[in-house]
């Protein structure tokens, strides 16, 4: 959920977040497309995402809401002291 | 030679993983599926292929499916028929999986238990008013509503069944594994029971015996039918 949300800073459509997700991350993560229709449905009742435009149904592109901007934003902040903690921790065993 | 052929299904909600290895194995073969047919799959001759199968149950309105599609397209699986909510994909073998994370994968489950929820509850309910009434009544009323919990019991059983094993393989994304394994030796423990209570009850009420011959029905009837099918399926290949 984080990486999906993390990739609609930007207007972008399912086909593009599965891709833009395995490319920057080289295969390490991929998301199958029923998980990933799964999640869209999901963010969108929620309200952390929107319709941002469904002219095309085959191609609907979403965008993150305000609310979701500050999910992401508070996920983020968790996440970077869960990783200063691991970056200390394994400096410290090195020494 | 026929170009068509029909396969057996171990119903979906009992064995998915075994149904979708089946499907491949008859791809090998080049034998194709191609549409569900009742209780089972319809298959088309055509060239071996690699390939593997996947189902996902999923509710959608006629302006959602296009989009729900092409996610799976674009992720190289093909959606070879769809019946009700229940749609089966196919893809070339190293695919990766329609799911990819545990909770979206109980998540699938979850809906296809959704939909078993009310018929199973309102059918069980109304089954055991039937023969609470039945037990506690007499005269006509007591014929009556032993006749109508007979009836009501024929269809519940299955239902209830099934109900669990939508749960049970929830349970099994979950890693729940005791529960799964609980889940599987329920119908034979109930038809032991029920065999060990007609041939040691034989003073007890007769409603508990109708439910006994009942359950032993609802456990030994599915899989004679069951075999028969396999059974019949096989002579008429060879033939």
């Amino acid at each position: 959920m984080f990486y999906i949300m993390a990739t609609l800073t930007v207007p972008r459509h399912g086909y593009g977040i599965m891709n833009l997700i395995e490319e920057t991350s080289k295969g390490a993560i991929s998301i199958g497309p029923a998980s990933m229709y799964t999640i869209i449905k999901k963010l969108l009742k929620q309200e952390w995402i929107q319709l941002y435009d469904g002219s095309d149904s085959r191609r609907k592109t979403y965008l993150l809401t305000d609310k979701g901007r500050r999910v992401l934003e508070e996920d983020l902040r968790i996440r970077k002291v869960m990783i200063d903690l691991a970056e200390a921790g394994l400096k410290e065993g090195k020494e | 030679m026929k170009s068509t052929r029909y396969i057996t299904s171990g119903g979906l909600a009992f064995s998915e993983g075994k149904d979708m290895e089946k499907l491949r194995r008859f791809s090998l073969k080049g034998w194709h599926v191609s549409g569900f047919a009742f209780m089972g799959y319809t298959l088309e001759k055509g060239e071996s292929a690699d390939y593997i199968y996947s189902i996902d149950y999923r509710s959608l309105k006629e302006d959602e499916k296009e989009e729900y599609l092409t996610y799976f397209s674009s992720a190289g699986w093909s959606l070879v028929a769809s019946q009700a909510d229940i749609h089966l994909f196919r893809a070339k073998s190293g695919t990766k999986p329609i799911y990819s994370d545990r909770d979206t994968m109980v998540e699938k489950y979850e809906t296809s238990n959704k939909n078993m929820k009310t018929l199973t509850i309102s059918s069980v309910l109304l089954t055991i008013l039937a023969w609470a009434g039945a037990m506690f009544s007499s005269g006509i009323l007591h014929s009556i509503l032993t006749v109508v919990a007979f009836i009501l019991t024929v269809p519940t059983l299955p239902i209830v069944w099934t109900a669990v094993s939508t749960y049970s393989n929830k349970w099994k994304v979950e890693g729940r594994s005791g529960l799964v394994h609980t889940v599987k030796i329920i119908p034979t423990l109930l038809a032991l029971a029920s065999i060990l209570i007609l041939f040691f009850a034989n003073d007890t009420d007769n409603i508990v015996r109708l439910i006994a011959y009942i359950i032993i029905g609802a456990v030994g009837i599915p899989t004679a039918v069951w075999v028969f099918m396999a059974l019949y399926h096989i002579v008429g290949k060879r033939a």
